[in-house]
């Protein structure tokens, strides 16, 4: 369903990203308001990327193929292309990680975006430190997207104190072992190969439990308070497993 | 000599008076006219058996009992008829010469008369008791009835229902008149008139009232044999609208005013008989249902006075705020870039720094507001239909902590959550309920101490399930308990012990937005407070019955086996870690 479940593209640029410095990282902003693309190449410019800036769909996506970037920026409300269709004309032939922007109350939009291959989404009106932490988030995933995305995570992740142990199929906290059942096990393991980055309710009901619970979000969200009060410290203030509000569910990257 | 008296008594004034009489009989008199002579006939036959007994004197009186008789049953007409009758019998069968209607004796004509006047007045006073007492029944229905309908009037709800119920019950009153259908028309803004209700009789569900604007006011029309008449509905403001019957012909003698008196031929049915009576209780019916309507009229046009004064009032109070709380950062804005993009100025960086942090803050602050007009105006246009999906309370709040404290609003305050384990779903726009909660705990944020505790609570009551926001604050005055729900409403005089600064800003809209939020999801939104030790704000969602009670199955273990595909890259561990 989701273009993050395949073997990534031979396209992706995880490797040139290894070999090049983060901090010169390309970054390419397709948005039509001129204020938001030159405060935001003012912004990244500033923290050391390479910034490039489109204000249609279509050149947008041109200028991904020629430039090839490290990260793209992507507006979802263009004159030209609706932004989930630049995604899904992105994600048909390269992996590079889309970071959409969009204002408040779109949430729809935002959903189907990620559903079409896009790695995270950032609410206009955002702070510049907010954005780069994305980005840095985004390019550190492509620098360990070798091969399919679930392995990418590693066979330990480690979250603050909550650690997945995959190869032993172990869940610790504080270094002490909380016993998942299998369901929940799964769940998890999902959310740490798609560590840091959002996770839709289709996409993880999709993937643990198959096509038919698609639908099934508000047992996702019942189900994952269940999970938080065996992993969390604070299940009412959830530090991991952190929802992301009609969208679905992160699990956060230690800082 | 018989044939002159009759002859004199038919153009007598005491005969007109009889005929007024008859023809002014409550009741149909033909019974009584038939048992008239037969009652005669019978008290003859009585007397003759009397007479041949022993001789009675004035055994005549023996007539009388029949005469009262007929008048308390039947009225005037008949015992008129039975005193006539009484005469002639009496003087043919018992006053000789017998069997001839010549007295001999001149002392029998006393006799005779005073048998006749006896009868006559007898009859009379009879038949005007009986006829007050009829009036007075008939006077008590009608103030029953018009008592029924002013109390429909007065405890109509809505004009609809008030219309409805007036149809309705002209129908109910009139059927014996003849009235089987009703429909009241008002003006349209046009001028022409349109039916806005409508009532008929129980079994005649056919529909013969036509409203026509064109028909001429008060001709009733025959239409496949239903009468139909329209009576204007006149105040002294002019013609309110009208009302139109339809039924039995004897329904135009209701409104005789409207409908002129065609030639009275045909017999008078029972129902034309009641019509006539109804007349003026229709007319009071009319009277009535105009000042009702014109009453009506009057009370929705005061109503959009007023709400439109209301609405130039709110909009005056929001140019009024809104014009200063976006001006203000705006100014701070424009000083501060104005400032930095001068060119002979050289700013050191503490002072770049400050001016560059004054339009970071008025920024924040411009979109907050912005955000919040938006919400409102949304809200308010019912544009903002809830996006409704089965959600957990405790992500909601989770969620709004973390935004609040992302963007540093927490400060030093402490934050407790108390709610159980296991919360029910319910039915709610997320992102509204969000807004909601964010804004009461920004007001509790904004109104009491750094480093004090707000808490909030959340709880199954029943039904529904309450939220509460506690705070430690100055609490609220007890006569703005209400008022702080209002739109631009912001507490009086609200001053902090604990700063030196001026009171918060806002634009009195949080709580109105928290309030039109609660509502649109049908729970309810209060406050409590003692002043000075803080507030609680408490709003509900009602829990549906029909929520989703299952929950997700649990997987096969069989992907338990599966070991991961390839081993990650120490450099990849690395990064994840």
């Amino acid at each position: 369903m989701s273009a993050q479940d395949e073997p990534a593209s031979l396209l992706g640029a995880g490797g040139e990203v290894g070999r090049r410095k983060a901090a010169g990282a390309r970054v390419l902003v397709i948005d039509d308001e001129p204020e938001i693309g030159r405060a935001v190449r003012l912004g990244l410019q500033s923290a050391g990327f390479a910034v490039e800036w489109e204000d249609r769909g279509q050149a947008g996506i041109e200028r991904v193929a020629q430039w090839r970037p490290d990260v793209i920026l992507l507006d979802l409300s263009l004159p030209d292309l609706d932004g989930v269709e630049v995604c899904k004309r992105l994600r048909s032939w390269t992996q590079t990680p889309i970071i959409v922007l969009s204002v408040r109350a779109h949430e729809a939009d935002k959903v189907a975006a990620l559903e079409q291959g896009a790695d995270d989404y950032l609410t206009k009106p955002f702070g510049m430190g907010e954005l780069i932490a994305r980005i840095r988030v985004a390019l550190r995933h492509t620098a360990q997207s070798t091969g399919a995305a679930e392995d990418a995570a590693g066979a330990l992740v480690r979250v603050g104190a909550l650690e997945l142990d995959l190869e032993r199929r172990l869940v610790m906290v504080e270094g002490s072992e909380v016993h998942l059942t299998p369901t929940e096990y799964e769940v998890l393991k999902y959310l740490a190969a798609h560590l840091g980055k959002v996770v839709t309710h289709r996409m993880l009901l999709h993937a643990v439990w198959g096509p038919s619970y698609e639908a099934e979000a508000h047992y996702l969200r019942v189900f994952i308070n269940q999970l938080r009060r065996k992993v969390e410290p604070d299940p009412s203030r959830p530090r991991y497993l952190i929802t992301e509000p009609g969208i679905g569910y992160r699990l956060r990257e230690a800082e | 000599m018989a044939q002159s008296l009759s002859h004199r008594l038919t153009h007598s004034a005491l005969w007109q008076s009889l005929r007024v009489w008859l023809t002014e009989s409550p009741r149909s008199g033909a019974p009584g006219y038939l048992l008239a002579p037969v009652g005669v006939a019978v008290a003859t036959i009585v007397i003759g058996l009397t007479e041949s007994a022993a001789r009675i004197s004035d055994v005549s009186l023996l007539y009388l009992p029949v005469v009262l008789w007929l008048a308390m049953r039947y009225g005037r007409g008949p015992a008129i008829l039975a005193s006539v009758l009484a005469f002639f019998s009496y003087d043919f069968f018992f006053i000789p010469p017998l069997h001839l209607l010549t007295v001999g004796e001149p002392s029998e004509w006393l006799s005779l008369f005073a048998l006749l006047a006896t009868a006559l007045a007898l009859g009379h006073l009879t038949a005007v008791v009986r006829a007050r007492a009829h009036e007075a029944e008939e006077s008590q229905r009608r103030t029953d009835i018009l008592y029924r309908l002013a109390q429909l009037i007065a405890t109509a709800t809505t004009d609809q229902q008030l219309y409805d119920a007036l149809t309705q019950q002209i129908v109910s009153v009139f059927a014996p008149s003849g009235v089987h259908a009703c429909a009241l028309l008002l003006p349209e803004q046009t001028g022409a008139h349109q039916i806005i209700a409508f009532a008929y009789e129980q079994g005649y569900d056919s529909c013969p009232v036509d409203a026509q604007p064109g028909e001429a006011s008060g001709r009733p029309t025959a239409r496949d044999q239903h009468t139909i008449v329209r009576t204007p509905l006149k105040t002294t403001r002019g013609v309110v609208g009208s009302l139109l019957l339809s039924g039995a012909p004897a329904i135009r003698l209701l409104a005789p005013d409207t409908a002129p008196a065609t030639g009275d031929t045909a017999p008078a049915t029972g129902q034309e008989a009641h019509a006539r009576e109804q007349a003026p209780l229709f007319a009071a019916f009319c009277d009535q249902i105009a000042l009702a309507i014109d009453r009506a009229a009057l009370a929705s046009e005061a109503m959009r006075a007023a709400a439109l004064r209301e609405s130039d009032r709110l909009k005056d109070s929001l140019l009024g705020s809104v014009t200063h709380d976006l001006r203000t950062p705006l100014a701070a804005i424009k000083a501060a870039t104005s400032s930095l993009l001068q060119n002979d100025v050289a700013w050191d960086a503490q002072e770049r720094r400050e001016l560059l942090g004054s339009i970071d803050v008025s920024t924040d602050r411009l979109n907050h507001l912005v955000g919040n007009l938006l919400d409102l105006s949304r809200l308010e246009a019912g544009v903002a239909q809830p996006d409704l999906d089965w959600r957990l309370m405790s992500d909601v709040i989770a969620s709004t902590l973390d935004q609040l404290e992302l963007s540093g609003q927490l400060g030093r305050h402490t934050v407790r959550i108390e709610e159980p384990d296991e919360l029910p779903l319910v039915l709610m726009d997320q992102e509204q309920i969000q807004q909601a909660l964010t804004n009461l705990i920004e007001n509790a944020l904004k109104y009491s101490p750094e480093g004090s505790e707000i808490r909030i609570q959340t709880r199954v009551v029943d039904d529904e399930l309450c939220v509460a926001v506690i705070d430690q604050g100055i609490g609220i005055p007890p006569r703005e308990i209400t008022a702080i729900f209002d739109k631009f409403y912001r507490v009086q005089q609200a001053r902090l012990p604990w700063s030196r600064k001026r009171p918060p800003i806002g634009t009195g809209l949080g709580l109105a937005i928290c309030a039109a939020i609660v509502k649109a999801h049908g729970g309810r939104i209060w406050a409590e407070s003692e002043p000075g030790h803080g507030a609680t704000l408490t709003f509900t969602l009602p829990l549906a019955t029909d929520r989703p009670q299952g929950g997700l199955p649990e997987i096969a273990a069989s992907a338990e086996t599966a070991p991961p595909a390839t081993p990650a890259t120490p450099e990849a561990r690395e990064a994840a870690v």
